[in-house]
C-alpha cells in the first residue's frame, strides 16, 4: 500500500480503477479529473477528510489494493486536524469564490449558446466574440491572473495541486483560441465543441478551487499572509478598474436575452 | 459554586475544583513589543501599528488565556479595551479607523470573552471597518471563561 501513496491518482486508478468509486463515496472526485497528477498521498491530506472518514476510506482502498494481507492502510500525516463542517473562506479567497459565481455564469449559458449557435451571421459571431471576451477579460486576465501571479506563489508552485491548476488555464486558453479560430473558418461544428469542452472544463476546475484548493490553501496559510493576500488582491482589483463591473453587466444582459427568447419560444 | 442571576458578565463562576492545574514549566517569555497598550492611551499611528497584525482584545482575555503570549501576541502589535465599562468608546472607533486608514495595519484580530457583553468590542471594529475607505481582513476570536477558544473565525465588516 505505502508504495502507492507516493503514485499519482490516475495510474491507482488505472492499477485499480474501483478506488474511483471509493473516493467517490467520501466526496472525492479525482476519477473524472482531466489531468489527475496528484499524489495520492496528497490528495488525502488536501481533502481533509475527518479522521474517522480518512481511516475508513484508507482501509477500503488497502483492501482493494492488496485483498489478501493487507487490512490496515498507512495513516497519512496532516498539517492540522479536521475542522468544523461547511467551507468558510478567509476574505481574500471568498473574493476569489465570489468572482467563480460571475464565471458559473456564463458557463451555465454555455449550452443555450450553443443550441442559437449561428457563424454564418455577423450577429451570431458577435455573440460568441462577447462571449469570449469575458471569458478572455474577467475568467482569465482578471481572475486567473490572481492566482498565477499572486496566490500561487505563495506555495510550492512545483506542488502537484498547482501544476494541475495551471494545467487547466492552460487547456482553458487553448479551447477559447480554438473557438475563435473556428469561428474565422465559419467551422459551426468546431466552435460548439469547443465551448462545450470549455464549459465541461471550468465546471470541473471551479468545483476543485472552491472545494478543494481554496479551503487547503486557507488552512495553510498565516493570518499574516492571509492579510497582504488581501491586499495584493485589492490592488490588482484597482488596476483592473470598471473590468468586473462591466463583465457583470455583460452577464446581466445575456441572461435577461436568453430569458426573453425563452419566453418567446 | 455560588451564583446569582443577571448579566452573564458578571455571573459568578467558581472552577477551582475542575480538573487538574497544569502547570507551565520554566520562565514564559513576554512578546509585548510595545507601551501603551490601553485603546484611550495608544497613539493609532505610533510605529508599532504600521503594516502590522493587530490585536483588539477584550482586558479579560489575557486573564483567561493560558497561552496568550506565545499564542496570540508573538508578532503583533496589540491594544486592549473593555466594551463594558469602558467610557468614550466614540473614540476607540475612530483609532480603529486610523490604524486602518493611516497606519495601513495588514489585518485586525478581535480577542473577546464568550460573555454577551463582549461583542461590543467586536461591533466597534465592524463599525470603524465600514466607515473606512481601506479595509483589510477581520478575524474574531471568542475565549470561554475557562480558556478555551470557542470560536475563531473571519468575520465580516
Amino acid at each position: 500500500m505505502k508504495e502507492y501513496l507516493n503514485k499519482n491518482i490516475k495510474e491507482v486508478i488505472n492499477l485499480f480503477p474501483e478506488v474511483e468509486s471509493i473516493l467517490n463515496e467520501y466526496g472525492v472526485g479525482c476519477g473524472s479529473c482531466s489531468v489527475g497528477t496528484c499524489l495520492f498521498k496528497d490528495i488525502i491530506e488536501i481533502h481533509h477528510l475527518s479522521p474517522d472518514e480518512e481511516r475508513e476510506l484508507m482501509d477500503q482502498i488497502a483492501e482493494e489494493i492488496n485483498p489478501d494481507r493487507e487490512k490496515r492502510a498507512p495513516s497519512i500525516k496532516r498539517k492540522r486536524e479536521a475542522g468544523a463542517a461547511g467551507i468558510k473562506y478567509s476574505p481574500p479567497i471568498q473574493k476569489l469564490v465570489n468572482e467563480h459565481v460571475l464565471i458559473k455564469r456564463l458557463v451555465a449559458m454555455i449550452p443555450r449558446l450553443i443550441i442559437d449557435l449561428d457563424v454564418e451571421s455577423e450577429m451570431g459571431r458577435q455573440l460568441v466574440i462577447d462571449s469570449i471576451d469575458f471569458i478572455r477579460s474577467y475568467a482569465d486576465k482578471y481572475h486567473h491572473a490572481k492566482e498565477e501571479d499572486i496566490l500561487f506563489k505563495y506555495f510550492d508552485e512545483n506542488a502537484e495541486i498547482i501544476q494541475v491548476m495551471h494545467e487547466d488555464h492552460r487547456n482553458a486558453r487553448a479551447h477559447v483560441k480554438a473557438i475563435l479560430e473556428a469561428l474565422d473558418d465559419r467551422d459551426q461544428k468546431a466552435v460548439a465543441e469547443h465551448l462545450d469542452a470549455y464549459q465541461a472544463l471550468l465546471s470541473e476546475h471551479i468545483k476543485k478551487e472552491d472545494e478543494i484548493l481554496y479551503p487547503w490553501m486557507d488552512r495553510d496559510l498565516s493570518d499574516s499572509q492571509i492579510g497582504k493576500l488581501f491586499s495584493q488582491f485589492t490592488g490588482k482589483d484597482e488596476e483592473f478598474g470598471d473590468i468586473p463591473i462591466r463583465s457583470e453587466q455583460f452577464i446581466n444582459k445575456l441572461e435577461e436575452k436568453f430569458k426573453l427568447l425563452e419566453e418567446i419560444k | 459554586m455560588t451564583e446569582f442571576e443577571g448579566c452573564p458578565g458578571s455571573k459568578m463562576v467558581d472552577f477551582r475544583d475542575e480538573g487538574p492545574q497544569e502547570e507551565a514549566t520554566g520562565k514564559v517569555k513576554s512578546q509585548l513589543r510595545q507601551w501603551p497598550i490601553q485603546m484611550h492611551l495608544i497613539a493609532p499611528t505610533a510605529p508599532y501599528y504600521q503594516g502590522a497584525d493587530v490585536l483588539l482584545t477584550a482586558d479579560c482575555v489575557g486573564y483567561a488565556l493560558g497561552g496568550f503570549h506565545p499564542e496570540c501576541l508573538k508578532g503583533n502589535s496589540i491594544a486592549i479595551a473593555c466594551p463594558k465599562l469602558d467610557e468614550g468608546q466614540d473614540v476607540y472607533v475612530e483609532k480603529i479607523k486610523s490604524w486602518l486608514e493611516d497606519a495601513k495595519i495588514n489585518t485586525l484580530t478581535v480577542l473577546i470573552m464568550e460573555v454577551p457583553c463582549c461583542m461590543g468590542l467586536l461591533n466597534l471594529a465592524q463599525q470603524a471597518l465600514q466607515s473606512s475607505s481601506r479595509k483589510v481582513p477581520l478575524k474574531a476570536v471568542i475565549v470561554g471563561v475557562q480558556g478555551e477558544i470557542i470560536s475563531e473565525e473571519w468575520a465580516s465588516a
